[in-house]
């Protein structure tokens, strides 16, 4: 155990795995603000449709010859705007939507490194992500993004909450629900980008859903949603982090397998105290009866 | 000098993309201080009707004027509106009641602007009106139907509006709940002064409240006052089906 926790510390005192716990938990705390609403307005996969569209831009990107981050950003940006407009018709389900997206985002991706013979690209990086590999102008950027985005989000907050409680309601009291819906869509892309360095592309969405379902069994009021999500984004990728490094496994992986533990446990924690609940208040009836 | 409608609708007729017809030529003055009892059977165009007022839906033909201005939007912040789906929602929706409720303040706060004390006390006072202040910290998705219409009513009443949609508040609600959302209807009609477009199918009762009615099946079949009001004729008429109507001091 000593020695375990020895090469830990040692670890710990590395540049790289100082800077991999402080993009983690800029991305925690953005990814986990926007996956309240994200969730709440029922468009979960929204995080996996643009991921896999920011593949596709990736790919294309490396076949322009073009910085590929770039060129994903932009696919991603038209992506969540499709997205959107497919999702606000009333021809196609939301999942029917993001299903579409993430199809031609995957397929195109694939179809480009084929004809490429795969452009030298590691698609373990790409897909899984590579957060100890993380340097300086990739903290500085995310932190950038995510003052402006936490910024935006706290300018339209009031906004937002009306409109993912009831959407019909909020347009009835004349708020421009359309431009929240494509809010919601584009900050939602511009945190994929920034995330897939991350935990990659095939489990980004799981940070823009799990903090906010796992506070949502926990939370009584939206106030306590708010505060509790960031708190869970940030417990999920340090402790999954530290995991990693303990076990030596994927730290993306790890850190979605750790998030996906404290959601069990809330719900566990939820069962319990509701049955729990349920006995005392038999228990105060029968001996109400009695009495 | 008169006073122009609260809401004017001029020969409103509604067509869907899938080609049916919701509303056929729907005329309507809604004065202030009217409460009217919006009257038809299912699919009749009810919700629609309010939709249109709300301009959640435009009108293929005809004119809707809200508060003196075809912008409908400028004033949507004076309308307090109860859609038919309100009540339903998930246990696990983290709304607590004070938060329902206090989204009502939204419009009136502006953009770029928080809800503030003034907000707050406001929510209080409507909380405390509809006998709810005791259930501020509940999840409203744990309410049983008629708190939750309390609730959505008092969401409602929060911004001061000056007209109120409701669109069957009490489907889903107990006789006895019905019964005391009425006659706080009708308490908040005549001491606020509020107009009120209430659409229904417990006819009995809130022609009891209205002062006008208005029954509707896609088209018009009767608009006018309360008093004129001949609920087996007009029933007949909409429903196509003979019915007989008899009173009973138990049943709204």
């Amino acid at each position: 155990m000593m020695i375990i926790l020895d090469s830990l510390w040692s670890l710990l005192q590395a540049g790289f795995v100082q800077r991999a716990f402080i993009i983690s938990i800029i991305i925690a705390v953005l990814s986990s603000v926007l996956s309240i609403f994200i969730v709440l307005k029922k468009i979960s996969l929204i995080g996996d449709g643009l991921a896999h569209t920011a593949f596709g831009g990736i790919a294309l990107g490396y076949y322009l010859n073009f910085i590929p981050l770039w060129v994903a950003g932009v696919t991603v940006v038209l992506g969540s705007l499709g997205i959107t407009k497919a999702i606000r018709s009333t021809r196609i389900s939301s999942d029917a939507a993001v299903a579409v997206f993430l199809q031609l985002g995957l397929a195109g991706g694939i179809v480009l490194i084929s004809v490429a013979r795969g452009f030298g690209i590691s698609l373990e990086s790409l897909l899984f992500g590579s957060v100890l590999l993380v340097d300086y102008d990739q903290i500085i950027t995310a932190t950038a993004i995510a003052a402006i985005t936490l910024g935006i989000l706290f300018l339209f907050f009031k906004e937002l909450v009306y409109v993912t409680f009831d959407e019909t309601q909020a347009r009835a009291s004349g708020i421009r629900t359309w431009f929240f819906d494509y809010l919601v869509s584009l900050l939602s892309g511009i945190v994929v980008i920034v995330a897939i360095p991350i935990v990659g592309i095939l489990l980004i969405s799981s940070l823009l859903v799990l903090p906010a379902l796992t506070s949502t069994q926990i939370a009584k009021s939206f106030r306590q949603t708010v505060i509790l999500s960031p708190i869970i984004g940030l417990l999920t990728v340090t402790v999954g982090l530290l995991l990693s490094l303990i076990m030596n496994s994927a730290p993306g992986g790890t850190i979605v397998l750790t998030g996906i533990a404290i959601l069990a446990t809330a719900f566990a924690a939820k069962k319990i105290q509701r049955t729990f609940s349920n006995k005392t208040d038999n228990h105060n009836h029968i001996c109400g009866k009695l009495a | 000098m008169v006073a122009r409608p609260i809401v004017e609708l001029r020969d409103i007729s509604v067509r869907y993309a899938n080609g049916v017809l919701a509303l056929d030529g729907i005329t309507l003055d809604v004065n202030d201080k009217d409460l009217i009892a919006l009257i038809g059977p299912n699919g009749a165009g009810k919700s629609t009707l309010l939709k249109v007022i709300l301009g959640l839906i435009k009108p293929t033909t005809g004119s809707v004027c809200l508060l003196g201005s075809e912008d409908l939007a400028k004033n949507l912040k004076y309308v307090g509106y109860v859609p038919q789906s309100a009540q339903a929602r998930d246990a696990n929706v983290p709304f607590s009641v004070f938060e329902t409720v206090m989204l009502g303040r939204t419009p009136q706060a502006g953009l770029f602007h928080g809800v503030g004390l003034k907000d707050r006390r406001k929510v209080e006072e409507m909380l405390k009106l509809f006998g709810i202040f005791d259930l501020k910290d509940r999840k409203i998705g744990q309410l049983s139907g008629g708190q939750s219409q309390r609730v959505f009513l008092a969401k409602a009443m929060v911004a001061d509006p000056k007209l109120l949609l409701l669109d069957e508040p009490t489907s889903g609600v107990d006789t006895t709940s019905k019964t005391e959302f009425y006659n706080t209807l009708d308490r908040l009609n005549k001491e606020t002064e509020i107009t009120v477009i209430l659409s229904s199918h417990d006819i009995g009762v809130i022609t009891k409240i209205a002062n006008r009615v208005l029954c509707i099946n896609r088209s018009q079949f009767f608009c006018g006052e309360e008093t004129d009001f001949n609920a087996a004729e007009e029933i007949n008429k909409m429903y196509n089906y003979p019915v007989e109507i008899f009173e009973h001091d138990d049943h709204p």
